[in-house]
């Protein structure tokens, strides 16, 4: 591993805060281990994404505009990165964490025969060897994982992990040539939804409601307006994401996003345990719960026992006055 | 329609975990074995897919694992799958995740199936890598976290989750398909068929039977456990009774302030 390579999951030339902080991180890795700091950019909008990133400190953008890659599932995305990997040379690969890379990072792992580590949240290097921190066991336990030397390492990293710092003189853009390949998995409708403002992984707050919240409408009368006054977006706990109330990419958990904002306010929802490890992480906690026995007691900073459809509104209007006040 | 779903056996999930300070690895000892939660969904959806299909349609379970656990498959064989495969072999031992695909491949190699279920995602150590790296040792297409999957045109029409929202996608077949818990509850073993899954057959291979070309087991391994510890502990902090909403409210706009996060 000498170089460092970004994989940039992107739609229509948008991307995440990740990419932005892993291009960041990319070059402090890839100046410890005496490389090049390279980025993947694929799909339609690529080019256009391509010279938005020329601001961060990469040495070489490379970019495949091409339809297939939204046409066919992630196929043509690995063939693209192990075509990418191939130029570069011997490289430690950085996927962001999220559910499309980790379907990536599992491919590629098998194409570069490379050893990945997952959900990392720091990278150490000392000489040739790169040492992963992430957590396991459902945060129970934070490890350090070495990536025994070979020619390509993956690390999946959790989105917000790493600081995005933009700067730098304007990458090389290189365009990867089309694989002569046919692919069979062929995607038919992509549909996105409650696609709010700001993406859960990324917002600062997160006010997530839970089965307390009895049904759909809260989420739109109660928690929206409290998010919005916060400058944050809405999350959800599994069983309001099953019970169809919110759609599932707003879950928060084990099997949903783990997010890490500066507040967490968790409305209606007890704390079971493969909740908290999608949030446990957070800044500061505040729980709103009838139950002042709830385990979410046990690892909130602050759990006020109450009524949630009387609290949440009263303390809307609180911070709206406040900010009111500032403007 | 043949069906062969992997299931990894794991402690159980709401047992408190340990790691043994010298090997490095999991304390078994003393916790319950239990099949993988996210497999128990892709089960599900195997056997779903296996009542849809008729005929002489089967599900097969297969899980690499110590020999000593094999046992708790029964609760696959009693939920209804047919029959499963074990790979157990002491040479497994300290497989990474990289190992561990390359083995359960060629193990999954020797069985005949139409659709290969993965989990999204192990319990205890959750690299997600497992379904992808097995797509590529197979050259299968691989369509993961399907919420609903339907057969059309002799392949699959499948809805999957995706970060933003979701997706309809179509693959031929053999394929391999990953669950996302939202494809449905897994049902509960019957009485019936915990009695049936006695006769069951779960068949044991072994790294002999497989002749493989690559070292597995911890020398197989591309990375390596350094250093281990507990999270920086997050204490209790304090409880308000609200006796009314805006009081509650009074009480957390004035944390926030202090916090200075309004
Ligand atoms: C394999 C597996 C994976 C899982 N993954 C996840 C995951 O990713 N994310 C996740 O969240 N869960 C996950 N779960 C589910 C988890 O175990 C819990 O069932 C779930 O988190 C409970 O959601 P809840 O807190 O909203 O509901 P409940 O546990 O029912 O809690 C509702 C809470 O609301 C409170 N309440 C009720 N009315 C009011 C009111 N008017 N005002 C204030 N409070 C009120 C109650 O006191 C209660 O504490 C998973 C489970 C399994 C088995
Ligand atoms: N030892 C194993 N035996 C059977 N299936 C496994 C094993 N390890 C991983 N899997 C499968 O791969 C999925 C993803 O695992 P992982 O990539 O380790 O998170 C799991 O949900 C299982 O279905």
């Amino acid at each position: 591993m000498k170089h460092v390579i970004v994989f940039v999951e992107q739609r229509q030339g948008q991307t995440r805060k990740v990419t932005f902080e892993l291009a960041s991180e990319a070059r402090r890795l890839a100046d410890a281990l005496g490389g090049k700091a390279c980025a993947v950019v694929l799909g339609e909008g690529a080019s256009r994404l391509a010279e938005q990133l020329k601001s961060y400190p990469l040495d070489t953008i490379y970019v495949a505009e091409d339809r297939d890659v939204d046409t066919y599932l992630l196929d043509p995305s690995v063939d693209y990165l192990q075509l990418a990997a191939q130029n570069v040379g011997p490289a430690l690969i950085l996927i962001p964490n999220t559910l499309s890379g980790r379907d990536v990072a599992g491919r590629l792992m098998v194409r570069l025969n490379a050893g990945i580590v997952a959900d990392v949240v720091d990278v150490q290097v000392s000489g040739d060897e790169v040492v992963c921190v992430s957590p396991k066991l459902g945060g129970a336990l934070v490890t350090s994982c070495a990536l025994r030397p070979s020619e390509y390492g993956i690390a999946t990293v959790r989105p917000s992990a790493f600081a995005a710092a933009p700067g730098g003189s304007g990458a090389e853009v290189v365009a990867l040539e089309k694989s002569a390949k046919s692919y069979a998995a062929t995607i038919q409708r992509d549909v996105e939804e409650g696609a709010s403002e700001l993406a859960l992984e990324e917002a600062p707050v997160v006010v997530a409601g839970g089965r307390g919240l009895g049904g759909p409408e809260p989420f739109e009368t109660l928690l929206t307006p409290l998010a919005r006054a916060l400058g944050g977006a809405v999350g959800a706990s599994r069983a309001a994401a099953d019970a169809g109330w919110v759609p599932y990419n707003l879950q928060i958990g084990q099997t949903g996003k783990t997010v890490t904002p500066k507040l967490y306010i968790a409305v209606g929802i007890s704390g079971a345990i493969q909740h908290k490890v999608g949030m446990r992480a957070a800044g500061t906690i505040v729980a709103i719960n009838k139950d002042a026995a709830a385990p979410i007691a046990e690892f909130s900073d602050l759990l006020v026992v109450g009524d949630a459809f009387r609290i949440v509104p009263e303390l809307t209007k609180l911070i709206e006055t406040a900010k009111g006040h500032l403007s | 329609m043949k069906i062969v779903v992997t299931v990894k056996l794991v402690p159980d999930p709401n047992a408190e975990k340990r790691i043994d300070a010298q090997t490095k690895r999991l304390i078994r000892t003393g916790v319950e074995t239990v099949l993988n939660p996210y497999d128990e969904y892709a089960l599900e959806a195997g056997l779903q897919l296996k009542e849809r299909a008729g005929g002489d349609s089967r599900v097969t379970v297969f899980s690499m694992a110590p020999e000593p656990l094999r046992e708790t498959l029964r609760k696959a064989l009693a939920m209804g799958a047919d029959d499963a495969v074990v790979l157990s072999d002491p040479g497994l031992e300290g497989s990474d995740v990289s190992a561990t695909a390359y083995a359960m491949a060629n193990a999954l190699r020797k069985l005949e199936f139409d659709l290969l279920i993965v989990g999204g995602l192990t319990d205890d150590s959750s690299t997600g890598a497992v379904p992808g790296a097995l797509a590529e040792h197979l050259g299968l297409p691989c369509v993961t976290n399907a919420r609903k999957a339907d057969h059309v045109d002799g392949g699959l029409e499948v809805e999957r989750e995706t970060d933003g929202g979701y997706q309809t996608v179509r693959t031929p077949l053999p394929a391999l398909l990953t669950t996302a818990l939202t494809f449905g509850e897994p049902r509960y073993a019957s009485l019936k068929g915990i009695m049936g899954a006695k006769k069951k057959t779960i068949a044991t291979t072994t790294l002999g039977d497989l002749g493989l070309e690559l070292p597995v087991g911890a020398a197989g391994s591309k990375t390596e456990l350094r250093e281990f510890a507990p999270p920086p502990a997050r204490g209790k902090g304090q409880t308000v009774e609200a006796a009314d909403g805006p009081s509650g409210a009074q009480a957390i706009f004035a944390f926030l302030q202090e916090k200075k996060l309004v």
